[in-house]
């Protein structure tokens, strides 16, 4: 990387990690990760429980110091910082919302510990009520609330201090399905509303999708690929990334060429090209089983990769089937729409099964 | 119906076994605890006659009156302050020492745990006499500061000797209570504090005290309590000259042969803690 653009790009972002380590008794929780998080951009830190997805977020909380690497929240290095001297707020998971406190005095509280002057702290907190729709429960306790006004006022808590980066570590998870598909629409307008940097734990790969402007995904303390929501679902980089985000199947197989894998059965297809490997290395071929069309034997298009098979189970979603399909050296996981126009298989059957070039992508298995 | 009358007839038995499992330790007691109390009671109602001995006649006040005379309300004085610095001095050295376990790996948790236990193996007695010796004059403690030059120690028969015997007695009173209440502070809670611009003291003083309140309280009410009423310790170490509630009480009895002054002393010492103890137990559970 050019050094001008690398030194831009540490100046324009929210938070900056630079080879970040944590180790707990020699256990490494995260492995040297790297990331640059953009000013008013809500990331998504997505990982499998001890990936090391809530460590990172307690290093830029300042509730772990790192082992290793530097740390920088809008140019300013932070490493070693305890967390009342840097310009973040958490929520956190399960709110740790103060029992002894009323939802007032708990949204007040930061601001008080900075001796901001009491008439400035009382319209603050007075917004900050309003923002989260908490206005006329501010002398409730945190036992009087629903899980969902906890969360709200946790998030009031923590914006009313006009943090610049707001951290949120699984914020949602101790929600109930429809509560939780409300609150990632209110988070996503609060972002918007107030304009900071958000950035979130969860493991919930859907929430990571529907909400983040960015996506990375952590496994094993490493920090595997960082992408759009589009980006991570389309063209992942590594098997583990493809299969945490969405479903798929992985097809064995070598890169021959720039644009050309060679399958374990001896077929060659095309596929887009990707950088994160090289020619000649083991790969595997993601195909995303609602990518895969299936049709009687023959009925391929000639010009796509095709292969065929025997349909071995079939399972009614509803909106769809999923089929399974043995081929001679492996199987392959197949879902279809459930219309009317679509013809329906069953157990037994022999189909021909097909996809778009550009509907594959190569990663590292 | 029939169904509610069989449900009826269970949770009858059911009762009826727990009263007689209960009834043993029930029996007890009211034998050793609750009859006892009413015999102080009622002499604290007798009179003193001439000779010494206790009339069960002419009921009167007398010795709840005694009670107001100067000589009683220096003993009260005396014992409430001695007890009060006790139990600071408890909290004090038992918070930093709770916290520090409470945060410790289950193995050594339980190892300081158990240590704070030990004490209790060996008798009360023997311990206030081994203080005895450590305190006196040309005894360890003496001996150490004379030899790096601080000059003689000598404080046995002093309030600080006294502090010191009460202090050691009743410290693991203080910390079992408190270990339990920091165990059980939610450790989120303090890092919310320190999130949201709370320095060390500010969070703790807004955050963990507040939460760790009932610990405190109780550990306070268990050192407070038998402090007030302390009999050995004074005598042993205090040498009689810092005289406090328990021995005086034990002087009425036994040597000024003054009964009722000693019952109703006994009986009013005892329902001011009670009563002290359930208002301080009320307003700390109303703040949670």
């Amino acid at each position: 990387m050019n050094e001008i653009t690398e030194s831009q790009d540490q100046r324009s972002a929210a938070v900056s990690l630079r080879g970040i380590s944590k180790l707990f008794d020699d256990v490494t929780a995260v492995d040297s990760v790297d990331l640059d998080i953009g000013d008013s951009e809500f990331f998504a830190l997505l990982g499998p429980s001890g990936c090391g997805k809530t460590t990172t977020l307690r290093m830029i909380a300042g509730l772990e110091i790192p082992s290793a690497g530097s740390l920088q929240i809008f140019g300013e290095e932070v490493g070693s910082l305890p967390p009342n001297k840097r310009p973040v707020n958490t929520v956190f998971q399960n709110y740790a919302l103060f029992p002894h406190m009323s939802v007032a005095d708990n949204v007040a509280f930061g601001l008080k510990m900075r001796k901001i002057p009491k008439s400035e702290i009382s319209t603050r907190v007075h917004e900050a009520i309003s923002l989260v729709r908490m206005t006329g429960m501010e002398d409730r306790r945190p036992n009087q609330l629903s899980g969902g006004q906890q969360q709200r006022v946790a998030l009031a808590r923590a914006l009313v201090n006009r943090p610049k980066v707001l951290l949120l570590d699984e914020p949602l998870a101790a929600l109930d399905l429809k509560l939780r598909q409300e609150m990632q629409f209110e988070l996503k307008q609060l972002q918007r509303e107030v304009g900071i940097t958000f950035v979130f734990v969860t493991h919930d790969q859907e929430e990571a999708l529907a909400l983040s402007d960015r996506i990375g995904v952590m496994n094993d303390g490493r920090l595997l690929q960082v992408g759009t929501p589009e980006e991570m679902y389309d063209a992942p980089i590594d098997r583990f990334v493809a299969d945490f985000i969405g479903r798929s199947n992985f097809l064995n197989g070598t890169l021959e060429s720039a644009e050309v894998v060679c399958l374990a059965n001896g077929q060659r297809i095309r596929v887009p090209q990707v950088d994160a490997v090289s020619v000649g290395d083991e790969v595997q071929v993601s195909l995303r089983p609602e990518r895969v069309m299936i049709g009687d034997l023959d009925s391929a298009p000639h010009d796509s990769a095709q292969l065929s098979g025997t349909v071995e189970t079939e399972t009614f979603l509803g909106n769809s089937v999923v089929y399974r399909v043995a081929l001679d050296w492996m199987t392959i996981e197949v879902e279809a729409d459930h219309r009317p126009d679509v013809e329906r298989y069953h157990a037994g059957d022999r189909v021909d099964l097909w996809w778009r070039d550009d509907a594959v992508a190569v990663v590292r298995p | 119906m029939k169904l509610g009358a069989a449900e009826l007839k269970r949770e009858r038995e059911e009762r009826r076994r727990g009263f007689f499992l209960a009834l043993p330790s029930f029996a007890y007691m009211v034998l050793f605890f609750a009859l006892p109390l009413v015999i102080v009671l009622i002499y604290s109602f007798a009179t003193r006659t001439s000779t010494g001995s206790t009339a069960l006649s002419d009921w009167n006040f007398d010795a709840y009156r005694k009670l107001g005379e100067p000589i009683v309300r220096n003993v009260v004085v005396r014992s409430v302050v001695l007890a009060v610095i006790t139990t600071v001095i408890c909290l004090v050295v038992a918070y930093p020492f709770a916290w520090f376990c409470a945060h410790q790996r289950p193995t050594v948790r339980n190892v300081l745990l158990i240590a704070v236990m030990i004490p209790f193996w060996t008798n009360f007695l023997v311990r206030n006499y081994a203080w005895r010796i450590l305190l006196s004059k040309g005894g360890p403690i003496s001996t150490f500061t004379e030899a790096i030059g601080l000059g003689e120690v000598d404080i046995l028969f002093t309030k600080t000797a006294v502090v010191i015997g009460l202090v050691y007695a009743y410290l693991p009173f203080m910390i079992l209570p408190l270990y339990a209440s920091i165990d059980r502070l939610d450790q989120r809670l303090v890092e919310a504090g320190r999130d949201l611009y709370g320095s060390g003291p500010q969070t703790f003083r807004r955050i963990i005290l507040p939460l760790t309140m009932p610990g405190v309280i109780a550990g306070s009410i268990l050192v407070f309590v038998p402090s007030m009423g302390a009999y050995v310790t004074p005598e042993l170490l205090g040498g009689g000259k810092e005289t406090m509630l328990g021995s005086y009480i034990v002087t009425q009895f036994l040597t000024a042969r003054n009964w009722p002054v000693g019952a109703s002393l006994s009986f009013v010492l005892m329902a001011v803690m009670l009563v002290s103890t359930v208002v301080y137990f009320r307003s700390g559970g109303r703040n949670l």
